[in-house]
């Protein structure tokens, strides 16, 4: 018995050990972006975010003022302080850029051309030539910057990048292309789920068959046609396309779950002489919220997050970009080697989403499963 | 007029549209056309009926016909087209395409990502449903596995792309393979036909989610009978799972694992952000992105393609939906 | 706490444009040594307002910042409202837009080569009369640049469809010159002598090449740039001329060797920072500012002479001109490149605008920002930012030959397609040959 209570202790050990490992590795990319959203651009250059806690070591170049050198015993000397506040603490330098870490805090370094450098770890330097200084020496040191996360990066990204336009757009498109394809499909699927008529398996068939077809091929005969009735690429445009390619799913979704509504319930009140009009709109209806719900939340997460439909449908200027092409297009080439930029770009498009998912989260996982467990 | 207010205007056109054109074509049907007449109030009534389906059905199927159905014909009558549209080549996009070593290596790539991202998802997912089942925090876990699924492919890509990143200080991988005393940072996205895997695991991080919500549902519905006679015969944990749990939930494994498959022939986003098709990656969608309104003959050929991939997932899915129907 | 702080006064003009972005006008009208009497007599003639001009560029963080500025004038003028939007997908976007009849007014296109294909569908409308001849009395070699933007439109009738504004000069080396300073390299004058820096910076323990080829939807540019500078450098002009009509085949052994000359120092892992691998990826707007670290990731960028922009706000830089061989006597040839404005959905508005583009101060404001370079004959040069690009007018003057970008000549699928991603596969390993020859089968099936 001891054995059996061993094994099954270890073998839970191992499930909590590989949940965790499996939980880290699918978090932790993401927290990773977190982090550098809220890190400048240098920082994160000079140390990765798993070390942004702790100080950084960086590397910086200040110019001694020719104008400031005195003539010393024949010898030319320049004298100050490289922190422009006094205060800091050097931890090594160099007179020459190819190695600005040479030599150690309050060394003489010798340079070039019989000149010295000697910095101390306060700051003070004294740098000597023995010709007339001409050009302002360099000197190069590194010291320990503090860690520091502000919130910088969300304020420049919002201010100064057309983002907060990029946001409302992507809203604009989001909400219609939720809410119109809900209430179409809503009466199909109850066709299709409580009415006889012939064709109706030929049509459910038909829309499990569309569920299928891929986005690509609707493209460009689509462009085409919203060309031909003076549609072309607006706002418009994008709301029927996002509609009719939301349809299938939508009407898949319903009927599974309208099918399963108790069959009494909607008899007896046909009996009672309700129609199918008020049979659909009163019981029906009210009955399949959770269902709803979830294909709410499917069209919502499936538009915000399109990047497909909208670098077609939408035209494609600052004015009228979504979240999803500004950073594409835009972001991912200006502000390349920015990933604070980057990262706080990407944090401000999921924001919306993530609160959608984890407070509704429920609906979803209910509609999924109405969607393909039988 | 501002887009947002469009949009609100919209919702309000729309919704009241549709609301109005149900309500007011039930009410005609009802009063105009078949009014229940004295004599025989039955037979209108059943006439009624049998058109009253069609009125549901009706913009929903002409949504479906325009956006769905109309372009599969239009795109496979425009790909027999030449390039400006003017000219019938029958299938001559078709051969000169095939010869073409781009959209071999994209083809190619894409019955990679076919295979690997919904095998990989579905292996993932069981496993986590798996594990989780009996956990305290089994809940909290998944929801975070799930997370995933509520971001965009170009914000996940850029997840991504600094965990890839080629510099030991800005990539987790880089990092790790500097840990291990690697001299130099290796570009992960350059690694010729690995590099597709690390891209494909993109997809898989976001579908895991999925995979796993449906599969944990199945193997709660699992009949407690079966495991537990299992356990009396002396079966060992993997044996019940494999042997008992597994050929259970069969049915809801296809299930994901189309679904997925379908998800995967869609997704052009992740390739697009990342790499841009470059060092060997494309894949049928973003190549088809690159021909689009210049040589649209070529690309309603590549998207026809695409849709030929699919098309044996399709025809099991009718004959899913048709054989649960009886 | 900045990464770079002078204690001396060293901050170079360039700062002022990019501190104040968001169309703030960076100049007070009438102040300075602008020709003010030209925007004053243009916004005496105009008067545009409550209309707004579309337009949409390649042009995307500071360079969109730059001309958002330099139009800020032309709103100031005319009371117009201007839109400027920049994608790096413009070359997709573009072609989308004006079939879906949702074209900007106006379009600034970074190829010749695409307005032509645009031209030839009748997307594009012809310039206002007169434009033609104004360019050709007022830019330095005013006829070959009236050229470069006349095409066949829709009905095959020859017209002007661009006007140029904004000139690049390509074939340029950047780099720090207190690295150089302090490191004791001297400036090479001829391409052997470029090689053999290379090599001794190698020896030295250093990296002597940045180089990135990353720019989004349009990755791989920068090293069709590189690849004609080396033709220009190995073939004579005619040559160059053939290959970019494609009279002479991509896949001809010449175009090879000039793809392999690049590879030389691309594909080589101690010449460029990160190792041939990086090269792929860096992104163009990144990879110059490996000349200014602390130490040095670099020595030398060659790249045209828009890419000061990009660089760090106080750097300290200079260029010098990409030499040519010695040993081959084909003078100093230069690379150059410019963008073209065209309208692509008339309105009075868009032809203010192109007229607008003709009077001094529009390139007056531009030159004094930066990264802008014009063959407008009647502006006052002293307005340039810095002296890098006065001096980078004497290297357009010292040309022994001109070219214009081929890539930017060429149909918009190979010069803005199917040459990018060749440039990409090569620098990542694939075979010149192959490469070349695969650029050759996609302009054979769009013949």
């Amino acid at each position: 018995m001891d054995n059996i209570a061993g094994t099954k202790s270890s073998l839970s050990w191992a499930v909590n050990i590989s949940v965790v490992l499996l939980v880290l590795i699918w978090l932790i990319p993401t927290i990773g972006l977190l982090v550098s959203s809220f890190r400048d651009r240098d920082q994160i250059s000079a140390s990765g975010w798993w070390l942004s806690p702790f100080a950084v070591e960086q590397n910086f170049q200040v110019r001694a003022s020719a104008d400031d050198a005195v003539e010393r015993d024949g010898v030319f000397v320049i004298e100050g302080n490289v922190f422009e506040d006094g205060e800091g603490e050097v931890l090594r330098f160099g007179g020459a850029r190819s190695n600005p870490t040479a030599s150690g805090a309050g060394e003489r370094a010798e340079l070039t051309r019989d000149r010295t450098l000697q910095l101390e770890a306060n700051g003070d330097y004294v740098y000597t030539s023995p010709a007339e200084i001409t050009r302002d020496p360099s000197i190069y040191f590194s010291t320990a910057t503090p860690p520091e996360f502000s919130t910088e990066n969300y304020q420049t990204i919002m201010a100064s990048d057309n983002m907060d336009r990029a946001f409302i757009n992507t809203l604009t498109v989001t909400i219609p292309a939720t809410i119109i394809p809900i209430l179409i499909a809503a009466f199909a699927a109850y066709a299709l789920a409580w009415m006889d008529f012939r064709g109706r398996g030929f049509l459910i068939a038909m829309v499990v068959g569309l569920l299928v077809v891929p986005l690509q091929l609707a493209l460009v005969p689509l462009l085409q046609l919203h060309n031909q009735v003076g549609i072309g690429q607006s706002f418009l445009g994008i709301w029927l396309a996002h509609t009719g390619f939301g349809l299938p799913l939508a009407i898949y979704l319903l009927r599974n779950y309208m099918v399963g509504l108790p069959r009494d319930i909607i008899e007896s009140a046909k009996v009672d002489g309700a129609t199918d009009f008020q049979v659909f709109t009163k019981i029906v209806l009210p009955l399949s919220f959770p269902a709803l719900a979830s294909f709410a939340i499917f069209q919502f997460l499936w538009t915000w997050n399109d990047l497909l439909v909208a670098k077609v449908f939408l035209p494609s200027n600052s004015e009228s970009w979504v979240m999803t092409v500004k950073i594409a297009d835009d972001l991912l080439g200006s502000r390349g080697g920015d990933w604070g930029i980057l990262a706080a770009a990407a944090f401000i498009s999921i924001a919306v989403p993530l609160v959608v998912f984890f407070t509704m989260q429920r609906y979803l996982v209910r509609g999924l499963l109405a969607g393909s467990v039988k | 007029m501002s887009p947002l207010l469009q949009g609100v205007l919209t919702i309000l056109i729309g919704v009241g549209g549709c609301v109005g054109y149900f309500y007011a074509s039930n009410l005609i049907l009802d009063k105009v056309i078949f009014p229940p007449t004295k004599t025989d109030p039955g037979r209108n009534i059943n006439r009624a009926n049998i058109v009253r389906p069609w009125l549901f059905l009706f913009p929903a199927l002409f949504a479906l016909g325009l956006y769905l159905v109309y372009p599969v014909i239009g795109s496979f009558w425009r790909s027999l087209y030449n390039r400006a549209g003017d000219e019938f080549i029958g299938f001559g996009n078709y051969t000169t395409m095939f010869g073409d070593a781009g959209f071999q290596t994209a083809l190619f790539n894409n019955f990679l990502w076919v295979l690997v991202v919904p095998a990989a998802s579905t292996f993932f997912g069981l496993l986590v449903a798996q594990l989780t089942d009996r956990l305290s925090w089994g809940n909290i876990a998944k929801s975070l596995i799930f997370m995933p699924m509520a971001i965009s492919f170009v914000g996940a890509s850029l997840i991504w792309k600094f965990v890839y990143a080629n510099n030991a200080d800005i990539g987790l991988i880089n990092a790790i393979r500097d840990l291990f005393g690697a001299s130099e940072p290796l570009d992960v996205l350059q690694l010729r036909f690995w590099n597709n895997f690390f891209l494909m695991f993109i997809l898989v991080w976001i579908q895991t989610g999925f995979a796993m919500v449906i599969l944990s549902a199945a193997l709660r519905g699992i009949p407690e009978e079966t495991v537990e006679a299992a356990i009396i015969d002396g079966a060992n944990p993997f044996q019940i799972f494999f042997k008992i749990k597994v050929p259970q939930i069969m049915g809801t494994i296809v299930v994901v694992w189309t679904t997925i498959t379908i998800l995967v022939l869609k997704v052009f986003d992740i390739v697009y952000t990342m790499t841009g098709g470059n060092f060997g990656t494309e894949i049928l969608p973003s190549y088809m992105m690159s021909y689009m309104f210049r040589d649209d003959g070529r690309a309603t050929a590549v998207a026809f393609v695409i849709m030929i991939i699919v098309l044996p997932v399709m025809i099991w899915n009718i004959r899913q939906a048709r054989a649960e129907m009886r | 706490m900045k990464r770079r702080y002078f204690a001396g006064a060293a901050a170079l003009a360039l700062v002022a444009g990019m501190a104040q972005a968001d169309g703030h006008q960076p100049f007070a009208v009438g102040e300075g040594d602008f020709n003010w009497d030209s925007y004053n007599a243009f916004a005496e003639k105009y008067d545009l307002s409550g209309q707004t001009i579309t337009i949409t560029g390649p042009w995307t963080g500071l360079d969109n910042d730059n001309v958002t500025q330099v139009l800020s004038y032309f709103e100031s003028a005319t009371g117009a409202t201007v839109n400027y939007s920049g994608s790096d997908s413009f070359e997709q976007d573009i072609v989308i837009s004006a079939r879906a009849g949702s074209a900007p007014n106006v379009a600034v296109f970074p190829q010749p080569g695409l307005a032509a294909d645009l031209a030839s569908q009748g997307l594009l409308t012809p310039l206002p009369e007169g434009t033609g001849d104004w360019v050709q009395s007022n830019y330095a070699a005013g006829q070959s640049w009236v050229d470069l933007g006349t095409y066949p439109g829709q009905d095959g009738t020859e017209d002007l469809y661009g006007f140029f504004y904004k000139v690049d000069v390509k074939s340029l080396v950047w780099y720090s010159p207190e690295a150089f300073d302090e490191a004791g390299y001297d400036i090479p004058e001829t391409m052997e002598e470029l090689k053999a820096l290379t090599d001794q910076i190698v020896e030295e323990g250093g990296t002597p090449w940045c180089i990135g080829l990353g720019s989004g939807a349009a990755t791989g540019w920068p090293a069709t740039d590189w690849v004609e500078d080396m033709m220009l450098r190995t073939q004579s002009p005619e040559d160059y001329d053939a290959w970019v009509s494609n009279e002479m085949k991509f896949d001809d052994p010449k175009v090879v060797a000039a793809i392999e000359e690049y590879g030389y120092f691309a594909r080589n892992n101690d010449y460029v920072d990160g190792g041939a691998s990086a090269v792929a990826n860096t992104d163009f707007r990144d990879s110059p500012t490996g000349l200014f670290d602390i130490p040095p990731k670099c020595y030398m960028h060659r790249q045209a002479s828009f890419i000061p922009t990009f660089f760090p706000e106080d750097a300290e830089f200079d260029f010098f001109y990409f030499p040519a061989y010695e040993g081959k006597d084909l003078g100093k040839p230069v690379l150059g490149a410019g963008t073209l404005w065209a309208i692509t959905n008339p309105s009075d508005g868009a032809n203010a605008l192109m007229e607008y583009l003709q009077t001094p101060i529009a390139h007056e404001t531009w030159m004094a920002l930066s990264g802008f370079l014009t063959p407008h004959s009647g502006v006052n040069t002293d307005l340039y930012a810095n002296a890098t690009n006065k001096a980078l007018g004497d290297v357009l003057l010292n040309a022994t030959t001109f070219r214009f970008d081929g890539s930017d000549l060429m149909p918009g699928e190979i010069g803005a397609g199917a040459f990018w991603t060749g440039m990409v596969d090569y620098t990542t390993g694939k075979d010149a040959a192959e490469v070349a020859k695969g650029i050759q089968d996609r302009w054979d099936t769009i013949q």
